[in-house]
């Protein structure tokens, strides 16, 4: 009788121990879940500057030989007789300059767009 | 009697290793939790140092890129200004003389380039380019001024 009671008990037992060894593992574990929001800078978003419009002028070659005749037709066309002039050497200065100018102009308006499009991306680098 | 006493003592014996080995199996389970966190941040780590040296290996591609671009431009810009130069100075060229001998041809020929000029300055500001810009690839077709700036696709030959 004590022994069958005995059986009956480590029965209860190894039922109870198995419970408890797996009892939690129930549904398994939660995953702990990490969040890293970044919250990146606000855009600048400035306008690129707008593109100059370039009003055309009119160059007059005068020499010794046609200067009345230039300063005739100007009085013809209402156009007060009087010229600022250049010499030959100098236009090649002036045409120089103003050859840097451009280029110069170009260069900050690249830098520009390669600083837009490396801080803010492709999309906001064109022009 | 003592029988009674051997067999209480085995169950109180069995129930102390159950309730010990139930402890120990919970120690276990909450270091393994502890384990776990640790390896979720460690990969979590891992994968935000990865995204740091993915765009930081893009930035460097950029920046190279950025650098070859402003380096093409600045060999462009000289050779734009050694080619005016050569215009003026081509073959012992004197544009003066040239503008005695032919008044009309050069006066056409300095307000066409002044024309140029001035549209090369409307592109280095950030104008758009017109179709006949961007289709010419012939010399005839090109605005010399600035060929590079003005007609992209315009490759240059003797």
């Amino acid at each position: 009788m004590q022994i069958q009671i005995l059986y009956t008990m480590n029965k209860i037992l190894a039922i109870i121990s198995i419970l408890l060894l797996t009892g939690c593992s129930i549904g398994g574990e939660k995953k702990i879940k990490i969040f890293s929001v970044e919250q990146p800078r606000e855009k600048l978003n400035y306008e690129m500057p707008t593109p100059l419009q370039m009003q055309e002028i009119f160059w007059h070659i005068i020499t010794s030989e046609n200067a009345e005749e230039v300063f005739k037709k100007l009085e013809e066309a209402g156009i007060d007789p009087v010229l600022f002039g250049i010499t030959d050497k100098d236009f090649q200065v002036l045409a120089r300059n103003f050859a840097q100018i451009r280029q110069k102009l170009q260069e900050t308006n690249n830098l520009l767009q390669e600083y837009k499009k490396y801080y803010e991306g492709e999309n906001n680098g064109k022009m | 009697m003592i029988l009674g006493k051997i067999k209480m003592l085995i169950t109180v014996l069995m129930i102390a290793g159950v309730a010990g080995a139930s402890l120990y199996v919970m120690k276990l389970r909450s270091d393994n939790a502890i384990l776990k966190a640790n390896q979720t941040k460690l990969e979590t780590a891992i994968t935000e140092q990865n995204k740091v040296l993915e765009q930081q290996k893009k930035d460097f591609s950029a920046i190279l890129e950025s650098n070859k671009k402003l380096n093409q431009l600045v060999t462009t810009f000289k050779k734009d200004l050694q080619d005016l130069d050569k215009r003026f100075t081509k073959k012992n060229r004197d544009i003066g003389k040239l503008a005695l001998q032919r008044t009309k041809s050069i006066e056409r020929i300095v307000n066409k380039g002044g024309k140029n000029a001035a549209r090369c300055i409307e592109l280095a500001s950030g104008a758009e380019h017109t179709e006949e810009e961007l289709k010419a690839t012939l010399k005839s077709q090109i605005n010399p001024e600035c060929p590079a700036l003005a007609n992209p696709n315009f490759v240059h030959y003797e």
